[in-house]
Parts: structure tokens; C-alpha cells; sequence
């Protein structure tokens, strides 16, 4: 990866991250997990596959360590959904609304993931309150804001106008 | 078809990054969140909270105007409701300001010295949350520290601190928390435990009262007991939701707390215990004064007095 796309690529998770621990988590209604999303968008930039995990691990690493769950539930499932994120991005790359409806699956995926997991590991009560509306909710959203910003995202991290311009 | 171009080295990375991360849950249950974790978390919050200052600056008003506009439809029924309970509020007021006076009338004849012992309390804004858990943006400098409890502004239980940083500290609200809170209903002793993948909108906790010698009923209230080791005893955390009469020996209720965190924007810390020294040293039996009198031969007398050391 060159430096401008490392600073693109941690700017966005940082903003992300305080995005979604201050407004998004201010806001019950509108909630979209734009972590995962960021996870999810980069296996369809030209970012190695391996640093995609990384960085999908990573950001939910310091997720973790800002909320009360366990630490390391988050970093493991973004890092899963990033991974089938990465193994499925050719079906996802057909036009904006397939690009959306893939990340809300995915989304919806990582979510009964996390309740998975953190049940598991006895944190239920901590990521499962109100579980059928964050099931429902969180992917909703996340379809949405991936409609909207999944093109600009990956034009600005790989600094390629042309990508993923659709007719 | 799954795509396996410039994947080979994934599936490595992404299964060492799964066992790392399994590693890291495990400590992390394994020290029960202190240790080096606990640190982590500090330090991490310590970075991120100037960021999430400043965004809170900015994202503070925009959230109350949305959540204002998601609340406008009710907001005539909200007002006729809360102008009642204020016409409520203000007659009880003047009743308890007779009897204060009276109080304070009668300490001054009998030379009553008032023992208020007032809790420290640190005043905190909800910056933010991650799940369930609530950002605010007081910390260790201001005298946040892990496990004392919060209340809101009206004195009901939130919770209790999780993890501080300097400038900011993550409260773990009861209704998200897995260790069970020693309440009081009546003159009963019982649990409160989060109910796990709660499907409802509402906040509802289960009641569990082993020793149970009498119903409860739909509408009483539920208090912090002095058995808790958390907690101040006596501070409001719910009412009862259903009537429930003890089968053999124990009684299954639930109970919708006061607090719903997800609407907090203020939060008080109490630093409780007054004396972390003073309350650890409570928990021991003190030492009495004795008094150990000798008569030698010649009649006279020898008297020991033992008294405890003056650290507690």
C-alpha cells in the first residue's frame, strides 16, 4: 500500500470510529455500523486482501476497547465479514444496488455474528439489547450509506476517478 | 463463484487473525477486564476522547434536534403529562418544605447536630456510546473511577463505571451488565438480572427473590440493598411490572427500570465508597476496647486497656 492510501484508509476509520461512538451512538434510530462497512467497502478497492483484514481487525479491536463488550468480539467478526466480504466482491460488482444489497447481507451477517459470539462469551446483555431491531435496523442502514458512499470511497482510497462507474 | 484471485495469502492471515483474536476474548474473560486489558482500554480512550470531545460539540445539537423531531408527535400528550406531574411535584415540594422546617425546628431544640454524610458526586455528559455501554467526558482527573456507581440526574440507578481514562470513562448501564444487582423490594432481599437478546423496545430486567416470605405486587418499587457490594443502599432502580406470589420458597417477577440509558444526555458518578480504606476495613469486626483488670498480693491493681488501631 502507498502512504497516501494507508492515511486515506486510517482517516476514514478514525472519522468512522468517532462517528459512530458519538452520533450514531447518540442516535437509536439511524444506526448503521460504518466500522463493519468500512471492513466490507475496502475488498472492493485494490488494497491487498490480507491488509483489508488487517485494518477490518484492527478498527474492531479499538471499537472493543472503546465500548464494555469483551475485547477481541468485534475485531473477530469484522475480520470475518471482511473476509467473505473479500471472497464475494465479484458478485457485489455489478452496479451501485448490487454493491448495496451485498453490503447489507454482509451487514446483516456480521450482526447475528456478533450476538453469536458474544452470547458465547456471555455478552448478551452487553451487544444484544433489542436484538430483532439491531438485526433489522443496522443492515437497513448500512444498505443506505453503502448506496450513497461505497463509489467515493473507493475512488478515494485507490485514487482512480473510474472506479466503480457504472452505466 | 467465489473469487480466489490475490487471495492466497487470506485465508492465513484471516485464520491467524481469528486465533489472535480468540487469544484476546480469552484474556480478557480470564482477567475479568483489569490487567493489561485494563490498561489497553485507558489508553485507547485516552487517545480517542479529545476526538470524541470535539465531535460531541458538533454532533450534540444535531442529535437533540433529530431526536426532538422524532419526538414531536407526542410531544403535546408528553406536555399535558408532565405539567400534571409538575403540579404533583410542586404540592409535594411545599409538604416537605413544612417538614424540613419542622425537622430543622426540632434538631435546634434538642441541639441535634444534622448527619448528612453527602456523597461525592461528579456531574457528566453523555458524549457517546458503543452498544450498550455510555461514553462520558469525566475521567480519572475528575475523579471517575472504575466500579463506582451512576445515577441520573434524578438520582436513579444507571450503573457503574466500567473503565476511565483521563478525560473520559465508559459506563456499563444494569440492564447491560452480567453480574446480577442485590435489590430491595419491601423488606425482601433479591436479584436483578439483564435480560439476554431482549426482542422488545422496552427495558425490562428479571426479578428473583430466593428467600421470598410475601408477593410482590405491579407498581413497587425497587431499591438498592445494603447487601450490595456496588451500590449505595437505598437508591431507586425500577418498579415491578406483574404480581407474583412465592412459589415454595422463591418468586420470578420483572422489573422495567426508571432509567433508559439510550435517552441519558447527563450522568452523576458517585464516588462511593466515601473511604475505599474506611469501607474495607468496615467489612472486618472491630476490635473491642477491653479493659483487663489484676489485683496483685499487696491489694493493689494493674489495669490494661486495649483499644484498636486508629487506621480504619
Amino acid at each position: 500500500m502507498r502512504g497516501r492510501t494507508v492515511l486515506v484508509i486510517g482517516l476514514t476509520v478514525v472519522v468512522a470510529i468517532v462517528i459512530q461512538t458519538t452520533l450514531f451512538g447518540r442516535l437509536r434510530v439511524v444506526t448503521p455500523d460504518l466500522v463493519m462497512l468500512i471492513g466490507i467497502l475496502l475488498a472492493l478497492t485494490r488494497v491487498r486482501p490480507e491488509a483489508v483484514l488487517a485494518v477490518a481487525f484492527i478498527s474492531g479491536l479499538i471499537m472493543d476497547l472503546l465500548g464494555a463488550s469483551i475485547i477481541g468480539l468485534r475485531a473477530v467478526v469484522y475480520t470475518t465479514i471482511a473476509y467473505i466480504a473479500v471472497r464475494t466482491k465479484e458478485r457485489a460488482e455489478l452496479g451501485r444496488v448490487t454493491i448495496a444489497v451485498w453490503s447489507g447481507l454482509l451487514t446483516l451477517v456480521g450482526v447475528v455474528l456478533l450476538l453469536l459470539v458474544g452470547t458465547l462469551f456471555g455478552q448478551a446483555g452487553v451487544v444484544g439489547g433489542g436484538a430483532v431491531r439491531v438485526m433489522i435496523l443496522v443492515p437497513l442502514a448500512n444498505l443506505v450509506v453503502a448506496a450513497l458512499l461505497a463509489p467515493t470511497f473507493v475512488r478515494l482510497v485507490d485514487h482512480d476517478r473510474t472506479a466503480l462507474r457504472y452505466p | 463463484m467465489l473469487s480466489t484471485k490475490r487471495s492466497d495469502r487470506a485465508l492465513p492471515t484471516f485464520i491467524s487473525l481469528l486465533v489472535i483474536g480468540v487469544l484476546l476474548m480469552t484474556f480478557d474473560v480470564r482477567l475479568d477486564g483489569g490487567g493489561v486489558v485494563g490498561v489497553l482500554r485507558s489508553g485507547t480512550q485516552a487517545i480517542v476522547s479529545p476526538m470524541q470531545r470535539l465531535a460531541a460539540y458538533v454532533v450534540n445539537p444535531v442529535a437533540n434536534a433529530l431526536d426532538s423531531l422524532s419526538n414531536v408527535a407526542s410531544l403535546s400528550e408528553r406536555n399535558a403529562a408532565l405539567a400534571a406531574q409538575l403540579a404533583e411535584t410542586q404540592a409535594a415540594l411545599i409538604a416537605s418544605q413544612d417538614d424540613r422546617a419542622k425537622l430543622e425546628l426540632l434538631e435546634q431544640i434538642y441541639e441535634l447536630d444534622a448527619d448528612e454524610e453527602q456523597l461525592g458526586r461528579t456531574i457528566a455528559n453523555v458524549i457517546g456510546a458503543v452498544d450498550a455501554a455510555l461514553l462520558i467526558d469525566k475521567g480519572t482527573r475528575d475523579g471517575v473511577l472504575v466500579g463506582q456507581p451512576v445515577v441520573d440526574t434524578n438520582g436513579y440507578v444507571v450503573g457503574s463505571v466500567k473503565s476511565a481514562s483521563s478525560g473520559s470513562a465508559t459506563i456499563l448501564p444494569i440492564t447491560a451488565t452480567r453480574e446480577g444487582l442485590t435489590v430491595l423490594i419491601g423488606a425482601q432481599t433479591g436479584t436483578l438480572v439483564s435480560k439476554a437478546f431482549s426482542s422488545e423496545l422496552g427495558l425490562e430486567m428479571n426479578l428473583d427473590v430466593f428467600t421470598a416470605r410475601e408477593p410482590v405486587l405491579a407498581g413497587d418499587r425497587v431499591l438498592t440493598s445494603a447487601a450490595s457490594t456496588d451500590y449505595p443502599a437505598g437508591l431507586p432502580v425500577g418498579e415491578v411490572l406483574e404480581d407474583a406470589s412465592p412459589e415454595s420458597t422463591s418468586l420470578t417477577s420483572t422489573v422495567r427500570p426508571f432509567v433508559d440509558p439510550e435517552t441519558l444526555r447527563f450522568v452523576v458518578v458517585l464516588a462511593w465508597p466515601p473511604d475505599p480504606v474506611t469501607a474495607a476495613t468496615d467489612d472486618t469486626i472491630p476490635e473491642e476496647t477491653t479493659a483487663t483488670t489484676i489485683a496483685d498480693e499487696a491489694g493493689t491493681t494493674t489495669t490494661t486497656t486495649t483499644t484498636p488501631e486508629g487506621d480504619g
